[in-house]
């Protein structure tokens, strides 16, 4: 018999992982307490849930997160619509914006810890930071890139600045926009995390490594499995806005 | 041609330098959560006199190195594996799609239960997190090599070894460097992370607690000497892509013509 390429065979390499994950455990071939069977985590992730506990949790990540984000979109697009547009702006921001963007995220953690205290200030201040480069630099290379037949074909319409700008550039960027808005989710992810994981009583960064110290694996396993949950669902919703959002735009450079 | 001197962006910076110094001294008490940039400046000097930056720069390194190098390792050899055969990658496509969305420092504290508190704990979350990029950017590389390439090789009777080594790897490598690339950043991420969340030595914990011992002028430095780090590294890299890179660019730049 020769196998055949198909959906199935990942999800029976998933099932057999699983199963002999689970039979190790009873079996005791591996250190029960780290790895606790595959069924234990599972009713342990169908308790967290049905207590309402890993929602709560995972709801105030959810709205540092979407804080933080919303900021650097909006913060991240109009300077990086900016700097792609106007030649001086760019070359007055380079060099901040290049030595700003060399610093690893977390690092900027203490100092919101010292400016903000430990509250949500300090983590959307964080997921702020590391959002708006990824935001700003593909804006900014995305008006770049756009077509000067556009910019001439709007001048010769009589388009203002300002009117040029927000029915010509920024669409015709909006791919690249896009591009850096979904890098930036998966950014703002992991710094809800991290910065959850360092200084906080709440949200899920904080529920996972809590519950490793205290020794709760089975929990510590179920709040990963929602964590990945929680990344798959946002990106699967991002993909799908997006599809929508640029749909003109493939209909246009299609026909083109 | 010589490169231009970037006066408006030097002067953006210096002004800015100037102003964060006169609010910091202006202001009452923002000296003490903001020092001003001059005393940043002299505090680096400082640390980097007395050898306490370097040493938790070299715990630093050698955590980041390790990690680097394993999930290169990791991710070029899985990636090149992957990308040469549907079949397999269908075996493993759900298992990625499960793991690739969970944020990687989720996985610290696994890493601690397993690994323990010390260099191999960072090292191995680091290579979790840096080989994704570079599996998932191999494996488009190997997919999406010209068919005339292999074929090519085919006709010249090239063995399936050396046609990997020969031809799809270097046409692959273009995609192979970005996913490098992309890695590093995260690598220096989840070093400096895991190392906030645990450990005594390293930039990351240094940092953190000159925060929690209040010690707030070295703390911005040793913050200063991070973006220097990550900004040498990345330079660094593309100084190499460009030199190993060349003879692709001089390879394709020929269809252009």
């Amino acid at each position: 018999m020769i196998w055949r390429e198909s959906r199935w065979n990942g999800i029976a390499v998933l099932v057999v992982l699983a199963l002999s994950w689970e039979a190790a455990g009873r079996a005791g071939w591996v250190h029960r307490l780290f790895f606790p069977p595959v069924s234990r985590i599972l009713a342990s992730f169908a308790a967290l849930v049905a207590s309402g506990e890993v929602l709560r949790h995972v709801g105030v990540s959810l709205w540092r997160a979407a804080l933080g984000y919303a900021l650097a979109a909006l913060v991240g697009i109009a300077l990086g619509v900016a700097m792609g547009y106007w030649r001086r702006a760019y070359e007055a921001a380079e060099i901040v914006i290049e030595l700003g963007r060399a610093l690893p995220p977390p690092a900027i953690i203490p100092v919101a810890i010292v400016l903000l205290g430990i509250e949500d200030a300090m983590k959307v201040a964080v997921i702020f930071f590391s959002c708006a480069f990824p935001i700003l630099v593909n804006t900014t290379d995305g008006v770049r890139a756009v077509d000067p037949v556009l910019l001439r074909s709007a001048r010769t319409f009589g388009l203002g600045e300002g009117e040029t700008i927000r029915k010509v550039i920024v669409p015709a960027a909006g791919p690249f926009i896009m591009t850096g808005l979904r890098i930036a989710l998966a950014i703002a992810l992991i710094l809800t995390v991290i910065s959850e994981m360092v200084g906080a009583t709440s949200g899920i960064g904080y529920f996972i490594l809590d519950s490793q110290r205290s020794f709760r694996i089975p929990q510590m396993y179920a709040g990963m499995l929602v964590l990945a949950l929680v990344g798959y669902l946002l990106n699967r919703a991002f993909l799908l806005a997006d599809a929508r959002l640029m749909a003109w735009h493939r209909r246009v450079s299609d026909s083109a | 041609m010589r490169p231009r001197v970037p006066w408006l962006g030097l002067a953006v910076l210096a002004g800015g330098l100037a102003a964060w110094e006169a609010l910091s001294r202006s202001v009452p008490g923002l000296g003490d959560y903001v020092p001003p940039a001059s005393r940043v400046l002299l505090t680096l000097g400082g640390i980097l006199a007395n050898g306490e930056l370097a040493a938790h720069v070299r715990a630093s390194l050698v955590r980041f190195a390790g990690g680097y190098a394993l999930a290169a390792a990791l991710g070029v050899g899985a990636g090149v594996l992957l990308g040469s055969s549907r079949l397999l990658y269908s075996f493993v496509e759900p298992l990625v799609e499960l793991l690739r969305p969970m944020p990687s420092p989720a996985t610290i504290p696994i890493a601690i239960l397993f690994f323990g508190i010390g260099d191999e704990m960072k090292i191995v979350v680091t290579a979790y997190a840096c080989t994704w990029p570079i599996l998932l950017n191999t494996l488009d590389g190997v997919r999406s090599v010209d068919r005339i390439l292999r074929r090519t090789a085919a006709t010249f009777r090239v063995g399936r070894w050396r046609t990997l080594f020969q031809v799809v790897i270097p046409a692959a490598s273009p995609q192979i460097a970005t996913g490098l690339r992309v890695s590093l950043a995260i690598a220096l991420i989840l070093v400096t992370t895991s190392e906030m969340v645990v450990a005594n030595d390293g930039l990351g914990f240094y940092i953190l607690d000159l925060q929690r011992s209040f010690r707030i002028p070295e703390m911005y430095a040793a913050i200063l000497a991070l973006a220097v780090l990550g900004y040498l590294l990345n330079r660094g890299f593309l100084a190499l892509d460009g030199w190993a890179m060349a003879w692709h660019r001089g390879a394709t730049r020929k269809e252009l013509l």
